[in-house]
């Protein structure tokens, strides 16, 4: 990490014009909010209002105020200048969202001389508090704060002025003495002009030719002691402050998007990617804001000693445009949060398998001689990537035939073993008009222009000198797809050295640019319809992995699930694949926090998300690298992947007991794709993450709200533990409650003691438990890769919980389609049910397979839909049945005779392994276990 | 089953039960669950036929071709396995049999494969031949050498003694002359241009340490690093040392370097009047530096001085007591003698002080030839001794005929050349000097001398330090072939570059092969 990379908040002049104005407010004692509404001027519109908002410090300046409620309650606050000089910004919704949120229909204001409110809610528990004078806007739930809106008068947004007009308000300086002018907005804006209308970092002249036009905005949460979200930064789930006397760090959260060289493990700083929405909980409700800002957005968190936390965002451009999010459970947040942005849609089956990365496999007989140690040694993967060296002189999509003579049949040699393949495609273009993408763009005028707005941007990146798409510029949409075509379309250029599996990988879309500002591009360069960069600059990643992801699709018709990986990111990028945490060290410290920046990218709504496996940077030693797949093992993404100046670190490199310790954990993978499978299906459809934090699965239990280096895979039951420190040899588990949690290797059943379980984690050990009253669907058998897994049988844990019952599912489709969408899918629930005899503990358990999909009324839904024959030869092998207290008597198929099975006891823990029922997993069915 | 352990397969009967036992014992289960796709065996034993027990071995008899044993995680996986050509790895019905064609494939390849070897074993025989050709010649070179060492040794001892007693007489008045303030002046002078040119030597090598380092920077830079400040010393290096861009350089854009060198050279042409340019310092400050100021003395003497009838060794009788005068002319006539025997001495007439100095170069001349003997005599040992050590060149000395000889392989970036048991290094087609590589330091370290898989696999090692990274290293690997080259070059980790070739000093006879197969 170079600081002087990277600038602080004191170097960021709008950043520090924002932190001074909550400097001031705090000494100044009757400080309040310049803004005010006149409530004859609110012009209420079902279901809410618009109206004009003055500032006492401005008065000649027109801002209006858009307040809607949505449905779910959503709040939506809007803001802008009226008849600006300029415009502000206010388009980032339109690439955040996914519509149009519809209104609530079940809204009652009511206006009086001081405030308007609004009632509504199933319940009508849910107010919203519009106070006119000052400004401020409240979200109640049963009558107790949950938002507040410029509470703390920190509220601003700077408009447009000239610099005549500023320099007019500025000191004069006589004759030894100073007249000051006056200048009645001094109290509230400070008496400098602090970096107006130009700004230096650096070697960089950032020239703000719009002057200042920032955004600063206090939001409180006086009733939730924790906060989380604002994905990307190494740091704790539960965000720590950054102001008052309890920070931890000296600066603000900032979220800028960038490329951040060898990033630390413990900071606020900003990384790869962007997601402005923040939750708020308590043991009561959980809240959240979305404030849908694209620009440079610094945040500032305070926990008061009252109990709740104060935030503080302070944005260089942009109108405000913020949703609060009316909870009151995690879960309700994030389906609301999921019906704005959208959720993960569901991957193609093969990207939960296992991912095979390094900068670079040099050749396409290395890629090969790779994916031959893979088999020789009997690990499953289901993909290996190609980093940048593969293109000639990194144009991407052009091959380098000296070391890749033959593209298309190496694609299909991995191919042939139901792999595939993932290659990279950034998105600078090498300038060269050798190059026909660079050569085609440049023609389009599709490329981001420099601050003059003519002509092309021209920066420094992995080719040398480079220039961008502007991917704004909807002249490079059906560009961008027909690159992407394997055969060719009227002539142009497009990838038929290809194959219509390969998945596409876009890193460096930060925009990563060698020797602009901060590594990125300068704030001044145009985009399409005239914004500045600065404008735009979080949503930019997420418009390029947008856009290959619907090149990617568009490959085939019908069109299949496309796999594309970003490292930039935004609300809304979810909708396109998944995320890394890029450039991750090769150290204890990177694999832990790893663990944390998955899981708060999954509160931001992304949970396709992973770490470098081993590490970026570095060479792991055998004991961390072993540790690091197990991390990876139960990350949504699951990739490992290396520096180029590091020793190769595949697998099978490895010496023993290390090397057969990876290849279990790979095959433990493989056996659980049912599980993960199953979770991203859920997660497409409410926004859930797959990796759950304590505080998700247990809302109201306090003492988990702060814990984020356990978590629950989707709701299997799977809570895991991975160890992420050295020479490690037991691991105390924190449970919420009090249920029995089994091993998952040995089956044995523990309770939790003062809320901790404590499991051996020595190398070969895993901590993870499944929880009593789960039931979870694997496939044991080793393959080479995940897709010939797909006539495998199945195996089912039935982990009872303490009075004797037990419930899962397991959802199955092709994998590769949208077939799903026409009820092409296989869901089953599993469930385990006791009967009890009066004071005698369990009689009998009775454990079934029920249709799910039947219930829903997604498409036309067939159980005997054509993938659901296609897998009809597909049986459960095998039943363990966890918790039961004593052997049983006999255990029968429904309808059908005894079954084999065996009981083993061993202190006091019963497991019961049912063999091979010989039931089929489309099939409804019951297995009885009688005890008595 | 492979055929080895079809006979433990076989039930036993207990009543009216038949079981087996897993085959490390620990569990006794019913036959009938012997290959019912359902893994009871902790060790797996009872599902050879199935991949429901991982970790397990399926055999395919592959009638018609060879038997093969395959992952049990790839029997029923929907895939047909290249190892079973009769399809019975999958459910019946779903892979054609195919082991005729596989068979009479590989049949074909392995003829193809034989007679390659039979024409490279040939070849390899011709290079053992010579290794014993070699070993003759080697023995009778040391035979001669060290008669030869005797000879020079008593030239030798001889000189020595004609130098010592030539010297001794001179000594004095040379002495005297070196007094002499111009021959101070000139010694100080001397010392002076020798710790300018060493002082010039230790600049020129710090400058040229900084190029190569400044070069592999320029070359080797990663770009990943960022960091523009590299990039900054990559241009100016390159504005410095006159050379195009790294990346213009890859684009093949030579004509504008080309011109920028030629530029360069212009400029370092136009010299100073009178001073030396760099090319004439490197030739001729040596010369100068050596020149023999004794001998320099006594020219200098015999031109300006007052020209003396005699030289110091004849006039040497002048300054000696009358007693001792009859032995000393009888010593310096034998002098005299043997000096003009060696066509340095010019009789009478001759300055014998510089004649004594002649009697000392013969001498060390003689002694260096001795020295050269001798090496050459140490190095034949030594290469006798390598010939057939299994360490050095294999033990039926099959790689000597290759010692030095060089491979090279044209990428189009760059050249690279092995010479092998000496070093590989990496030419820049865009010109310039390349870099080591490494030198040659073993043979595969996984194997042991003696074992074919020994000479499969050289290391070269200690190249030239990459920047930011390890000393550059070659892993040779070779097959047999009948040409000695080189095929592909890939750098698999950085600076580590794997080279693989052919050579028929691997192309072992058939003949060894039948021996153990026998065996």
């Amino acid at each position: 990490f170079k600081p002087s990379d990277f600038k602080t908040c004191s170097q960021s002049g709008f950043c520090r014009r924002g932190r001074a104005l909550a400097e001031r407010s705090q000494e100044l004692s009757s400080w309040h909010s310049p803004y005010s509404i006149k409530p004859p001027e609110l012009s209420p519109h079902q279901p809410g209002f618009t109206t004009n908002v003055h500032s006492s410090v401005y008065p000649n300046v027109k801002f209006v105020l858009d307040v809607i409620i949505h449905e779910e309650g959503i709040v939506r606050v809007r803001m802008d200048e009226e008849n600006g000089l300029r415009k502000r910004y206010n388009e980032a919704t339109q690439w955040a969202l996914i519509g149009e949120p519809l209104l609530s229909d079940d809204v009652l204001w009511t206006v009086d001389s001081k405030k308007a409110k609004a009632v509504y809610g199933p319940k009508k528990d849910m107010e919203l508090v519009v106070d006119f004078n000052p400004l401020k806007i409240t979200l109640f739930r049963g009558g107790v704060e949950q938002v507040v809106l410029n509470g703390r008068g920190l509220m601003h947004m700077e408009h447009f002025r000239t610099k005549e007009d500023s320099k007019l308000a500025e000191h004069i300086e006589g004759e030894g003495q100073s007249v000051l002018q006056v200048n009645s907005a001094a109290w509230f804006e400070g008496d400098t002009q602090d970096a107006f209308w130009d700004e230096t970092f650096s070697t960089w002249t950032d020239t703000k030719p719009k002057g200042p036009e920032s955004l600063s905005l206090d939001i409180t949460f006086p009733n939730h002691a924790h906060v989380y979200g604002i994905p990307q930064h190494a740091t704790n789930l539960s965000l720590p402050s950054t102001t008052g006397p309890t920070a931890r760090y000296t600066d603000p959260f900032r979220l800028y998007n960038a490329d951040v060289f060898e990033y630390l493990a413990d900071s606020p700083t900003s990384l790869y990617g962007s997601i402005p929405l923040m939750h708020a909980h308590s043991a009561t409700s959980t809240v959240a804001v979305f404030n849908a800002i694209a620009s440079e957005t610094w945040i500032d968190i305070a926990h008061v000693e009252k109990g709740g936390v104060e935030t503080h965002w302070i944005s260089e451009s942009g109108i405000l445009d913020v949703f609060l999010l009316p909870g009151p459970t995690p879960a309700d947040v994030f389906t609301q949060y999921a019906h704005l942005t959208g959720t993960a849609p569901l991957p193609a089956h093969w990207s939960l398998g296992y991912h095979q990365c390094r900068w670079n496999y040099v050749s396409s007989d290395d890629v090969r001689g790779v994916q031959d140690r893979f088999d020789e040694d009997d690990f499953p993967v289901d993909v290996f990537w190609l980093d940048i060296e593969y293109a000639e002189d990194h144009k991407y999509f052009m091959w380098n035939k000296k070391t890749f003579p033959d593209p298309v049949e190496m694609t299909k040699d991995v191919e042939a073993v139901e792999r595939k393949m993932v290659i990279i495609v950034d998105p600078h273009l090498k300038r060269s008009n050798d190059y026909p993408v660079y050569k085609r763009a440049s023609e389009l005028e599709v490329l981001v222009k420099p601050k003059n707005g003519e002509g092309e941007y021209e920066g420094w990146c992995w080719p040398g000198s480079s220039s961008w798409i502007d991917f704004f510029h909807p002249g490079s949409w059906d560009f961008w797809i027909s690159l992407f075509k394997t055969d060719t379309i009227d002539g142009q250029w497009s990838w038929t050295e290809s194959t219509n599996n390969v998945g596409i990988w876009n890193d460096m879309n930060e925009p990563s640019v060698f020797n602009g500002p901060e590594i990125t591009m300068p704030k001044d360069n145009i985009h399409y319809g005239g914004w500045e960069h600065r404008d735009v600059h979080n949503i930019n990643g997420m418009l390029f992995a947008n856009h290959t992801f619907q090149a990617a699709e568009a490959r085939t018709d019908p069109p299949r699930r496309p796999f594309v990986l970003t490292r930039a990111f935004y609300a809304g990028s979810q909708r396109f694949g998944a995320m890394w945490t890029g450039d991750n060290l090769g150290t204890w410290e990177h694999m832990a926090v790893g663990i944390k920046m998955v899981l708060a990218n999954g509160v931001g709504g992304m949970p396709f998300a992973g770490s470098d496996i081993g590490g970026f940077f570095g060479n792991p030693e055998p004991e961390m690298l072993v540790r690091w797949y197990v991390v990876g093992a139960f990350s949504p993404f699951f990739r490992a992947h290396a520096h180029i100046d590091t020793k190769r670190r595949e697998p099978y490199l490895l010496e023993e007991p290390y090397k057969s310790l990876v290849r279990d954990i790979l095959r433990l993978r493989y056996s659980m794709l049912p599980v993960w499978y199953t979770a991203f299906r859920e997660t497409s459809e409410s926004g859930v993450p797959i990796l759950r934090p304590q505080y998700v699965m247990f809302p109201k239990d306090d003492a988990g709200f702060g814990i984020d280096d356990q978590f629950y895979v989707g709701s299997s039951g799977l809570l895991v533990k991975p160890v992420t420190e050295k020479g490690v040899k037991e691991v105390s588990v924190y449970i919420a409650e009090d249920q029995v949690y089994y091993d998952y290797f040995t089956n044995q059943p523990h309770r939790p003691k003062n809320r901790q379980i404590t499991l051996p984690a020595n190398l070969d050990q895993i901590p993870l438990l499944i929880r009593g009253g789960s039931i979870i669907p694997t496939r044991e058998r080793p393959r080479r890769s995940s897709p010939l897994m797909k006539h495998d049988p199945f195996t089912l844990r039935v982990a009872l919980d303490t009075s004797g019952n037990a419930r899962g599912e397991v959802y199955l489709d092709d994998g590769e389609t949208y077939g799903y969408d026409k009820g092409n899918v296989v869901w089953r629930g599993f469930g385990a049910e006791s009967t009890k005899r009066k004071g005698k503990g369990i009689g009998a358990v009775r454990i079934s397979s029920v249709d799910l999909a039947v219930r829903t009324q997604v498409g036309a839904y067939d159980p005997k839909n054509e993938f659901a024959r296609s897998v009809g030869d597909v049986r459960v092998e095998k039943l363990v049945v966890l918790g039961l207290g004593k052997k049983p008597l006999s255990v029968v198929l429904e309808g059908g005779s005894e079954l084999e099975w065996e009981f083993a006891s061993k202190d006091g823990a019963g497991v019961l392994v049912i063999k091979d029922p010989a039931v089929r997993v489309v099939d409804d069915w019951a297995v009885v276990v009688k005890l008595e | 089953v492979p055929p080895s352990l079809i006979s433990k397969y076989v039930p036993s009967t207990k009543g009216s039960r038949q079981t087996w036992t897993c085959l490390d014992g620990s569990k006794e289960i019913a036959w009938s669950a012997v290959n019912d796709d359902y893994c009871d065996c902790q060790d797996g034993s009872d599902e050879p036929g199935s991949s429901a027990c991982p970790n397990n071995k399926f055999y395919c008899r592959n009638e018609g071709h060879i038997g093969a044993t395959i992952q049990s995680s790839h029997v029923n996986d929907g895939l047909c396995e290249q190892e079973c050509c009769d399809g019975s790895d999958e459910l019946p019905g779903m892979c054609p049999n195919t082991c005729q064609e596989v068979g009479a494939e590989h049949k074909k390849k392995m003829e193809a494969e034989r007679k390659l070897r039979k024409t490279g074993s040939k070849i390899r025989s011709s290079y053992i031949a010579y290794a014993h050709k070699e070993k003759k010649r080697l023995e009778t070179l040391i035979a001669d050498l060290v008669k030869e060492i005797e000879t020079r040794e008593k030239e030798v001892e001889r000189l020595r003694d004609i130098a010592e007693r030539a010297e001794s007489l001179s000594a004095a008045e040379l002495e005297h002359k070196k007094q002499s303030p111009l021959y101070q002046s000139l010694l100080v002078h001397n010392t002076a241009l020798k710790s300018l040119q060493t002082e010039h030597k230790k600049h020129l090598e710090r400058e040229k340490a900084l190029g190569d380092i400044l070069t592999s920077l320029r070359t080797g830079y990663n770009p990943n690093y960022q960091d523009m400040a590299v990039l900054e010393a990559v241009r100016g290096w390159e504005a410095l040392a006159g050379l195009p861009h790294i990346n213009d350089v890859r684009k093949g854009d030579d004509g504008e370097a080309d011109a920028t060198t030629e530029k360069q050279k212009t400029e370092d042409d136009v010299e100073d009047e009178g001073l030396w340019n760099a090319a004439k310092i490197e030739k001729e400050l040596d010369q100068l530096i050596k020149t023999d100021h004794v001998t320099l003395l006594l020219e200098h003497d015999q031109l300006v001085g007052p020209a003396s009838a005699q030289s110091l060794l004849l006039d040497i009788s002048a300054y000696l007591p009358d007693a001792l005068l009859p032995s000393y002319y009888s010593f310096r006539d034998s002098v005299l003698s043997a000096l003009s025997v060696f066509g340095i001495g010019h009789g009478g007439t001759s300055d014998t002080s510089a004649e004594s100095n002649r009697a000392r170069v013969a001498l060390s001349d003689a002694e260096h030839s001795l020295k050269l003997t001798q090496d050459e005599q140490r190095t034949a040992n030594e290469d006798l001794m390598d010939l057939f050590d299994p360490d050095g060149f294999g033990p039926e000395g099959e790689w000597k005929k290759l010692d030095g000889t060089c491979l090279s392989k044209d990428t189009g970036e760059y050249t690279y050349e092995v010479c092998l048991f000496d070093e590989a290094r990496q030419i820049p087609k865009s010109g310039g000097s390349g870099f080591s590589l490494g030198k040659f330091s073993s043979w595969n370290k996984a194997a042991r001398p003696g074992e074919p898989e020994y000479y499969t696999r050289q290391h070269y090692t200690q190249g030239a330090k990459c920047w930011n990274g390890p000393h550059r290293s070659v892993e040779l690997v070779l097959t047999c072939g009948t040409e000695n080259t080189l095929l592909t070059v890939a750098e698999m980790e950085k600076c580590e570059y794997q080279i693989t070739g052919t050579t028929p000093a691997l192309c072992r006879p058939l003949e060894d092969e039948h021996t153990k197969d026998e065996l």
